[in-house]
């Protein structure tokens, strides 16, 4: 394989990595393609792809919360390869650094006065939201460049536990777009445990709601409530659907696939099945294992 | 270079079940002087082949590999032919031909469908070593209909001592399951009426993968009458073994990658619950005060 196939491949899996281990994979990597010169530089596309739809989190400079790094939040001029991000709570841009996941240079960025109203509006809902339904969770919210009337939110919730073997996240983000009356969203879920194995949950659901246009036409406050109410029951009746689907797997699917006992609910009687097989001449296998 | 293939192994361990096939590769196309390592480490889902001789299904591995070609456990023929292909010693073959019997009468009685094959090799120290394959696939016939695979590997060596023999089982399973689900809302019909022409109701539509991978050991002593009793050993020591990792995937892994979704989001109003908690502290220490 030459080198910009080794690169590739470096880059494929750090995409694979599961929440929280993004630097496990790095090390498995660095130490499998041993040049790390030409890795450095090479992987750097990934591990920026990686942040941006990972949802990093990085604590912002001055405050004390912290805010995602995302395409949403990413400012259009880059200085020496470096990237901009913004953070509409603190009204704060800043530089980030892909590798070393720190933000730097802090520089205060003036809002669009047509559109900070409703999306402060909608951080304060989405806050009090956070606070209510998630461990140890992320909220960002975003006016989209160059519009008045569309916002995004954005919400991670990682745990990482390795010494338990295990890390997950939960991610969702909405576009709500008040010109056309909608809310579009994307939640996913991915966990990983590992001890002694290696099981992987990954999820992916999306959502399309209208909204009604008494919800747009009020006050910025009492909308975005409303809007985050509603999100709120989605994301609500889609973790009770996520646990019936367990237990359809469990029974069903899981069933489907190897039973966890034959038909006769007994194990095996080997001796019979041997017996039967090397030269009985039994027309067929019925009543052979015991039961039924 | 120990530490490269472990850094290898440790990768595969963290990367998804789902994409075994295509990592592997990609590794042993970095580092093909570790391809033997790495595919005497790792397991891979199984090759599903047709005997040209019996049209029988079976399952292709490393195992049954020679050069490019594997040999089939019905006719005991190399596809592409091979003229000096390895194949088991007369007495062997006789004990393999019996074992592949048995072992796809347990299939049938467990997955009810799939494909199994079973592999004898002598051992240089005078015992022998096999492997027992199983696979089943379910391909959905509609897009909301579950979809998953079960393979399990489950190679074991064994030495004969006196009427006793000793057995030592590696088994590995991968799984995994797949279901989607899509949605219209109830609210569909009702919202057509106001003319608004943007979307109306609610949609939904998702994908919950879960895979894994696991591997487990043991070494047991059953008592040999004569040498068809090796597959009536191996068969109790498989099934045992299938039913113990099939339970602990369902109840202990996958109900654990549950839990964990719910330790990042709660169903239930956590800031509800820290008020409630606060007040009766509060309660509790004015209580105390009096």
């Amino acid at each position: 394989m030459n080198a910009n196939g080794r690169i590739e491949a470096a880059c494929s899996f750090l995409l694979q990595s599961p929440p929280g281990e993004i630097n496990d994979v790095l090390n498995d990597v660095r130490n499998i393609i041993s040049d790390d010169d030409s890795l450095h530089e090479g992987v750097l596309p990934a591990l920026k792809e990686y942040n941006l739809t990972q949802f990093m989190t990085v604590d912002v400079p001055g405050t004390d919360h912290q805010s995602i790094i995302s395409e949403a939040g990413r400012v259009e001029a880059t200085e020496g390869g470096q990237e901009r991000f913004i953070d509409p709570r603190s009204k704060t841009t800043f530089l980030f650094d892909h590798l070393s996941l720190e933000a730097s240079d802090s520089q205060p960025a003036e809002p669009d006065a047509d559109s900070e109203p409703f999306r402060a509006a909608l951080e304060k809902a989405t806050l009090t939201y956070l606070e209510a339904h998630f461990h140890d969770g992320v909220a960002s919210i975003f006016s989209v460049k160059q519009t008045t009337n569309q916002f995004i939110i954005q919400i991670v919730a990682n745990k990482y536990n390795p010494s338990n073997y295990w890390a997950g996240r939960w991610r969702s983000e909405y576009t709500i777009d008040l010109n056309e009356h909608t809310v579009d969203g994307k939640v996913f879920a991915n966990v990983h445990y590992y001890e002694q194995g290696n099981v992987q949950l990954s999820t992916t659901h999306t959502i399309s709601l209208s909204l009604p246009a008494a919800i747009v036409t009020s006050s910025p406050g009492s909308s975005a409530s409303k809007i985050l109410a509603l999100i709120e029951n989605e994301e609500g009746k889609y973790q009770t659907s996520l646990n019936d689907t367990y237990q359809e797997m469990g029974e069903k699917t899981f069933k489907g696939l190897r039973r966890a006992l034959p038909l006769t609910r007994q194990k095996i009687d080997w001796d019979k099945v041997l017996g039967y097989k090397l030269g009985a001449e039994l027309a067929s296998s019925k009543g052979m294992f015991g039961g039924s | 270079m120990g530490d490269l293939v472990d850094s290898m192994l440790d990768l595969m361990r963290r990367l998804p079940p789902t994409r075994t096939e295509e990592n592997v590769t990609a590794l042993i196309g970095i580092c093909p002087e570790y391809a033997d390592d790495l595919l005497g480490s790792v397991d891979q889902p199984l090759k599903l082949r047709t005997d040209r001789a019996t049209g029988k299904e079976y399952l292709a591995c490393d195992y049954n590999r020679d050069g490019e070609s594997y040999r089939s456990p019905w006719s005991n023929e190399y596809d592409p032919p091979l003229d000096d292909g390895t194949i088991p010693t007369p007495k062997l073959r006789k004990l393999e031909i019996a074992a592949n019997e048995a072992f796809d009468t347990y299939r049938e009685m467990y997955y009810e469908g799939g494909a199994s094959s079973v592999y004898l090799w002598d051992l240089d120290d005078g015992g022998f070593a096999g492997v027992v394959l199983l696979k089943k696939t379910m391909t959905p016939n509609s897009a909301y209909e579950p979809s998953g695979s079960w393979d399990s590997i489950h190679v074991f060596e064994t030495v004969e001592r006196g009427r006793q023999a000793h057995y030592k089982l590696t088994s590995t399973v991968m799984l995994q399951l797949v279901t989607r689900k899509g949605s219209d809302g109830e609210t569909d019909a009702a919202e057509k009426g106001n003319g608004n022409g943007s979307k109306s109701g609610t949609k939904h539509e998702g994908e919950v993968s879960l895979s894994g991978s696991m591997t487990r050991q043991t070494e047991q002593d059953w008592p040999i009458l004569d040498s068809s009793s090796h597959i009536t050993n191996t068969g109790r020591m498989v099934e045992e073994m299938e039913i113990k990792m099939r339970g602990l995937l369902q109840e202990v892994y996958f109900g654990k990658t549950r839990d964990i979704v719910y330790d990042l989001r709660s169903v239930e109003d956590l800031a509800s619950e820290r008020r409630q908690r606060e007040l009766q502290k509060e309660l509790v220490g004015r209580l105390g005060k009096r």
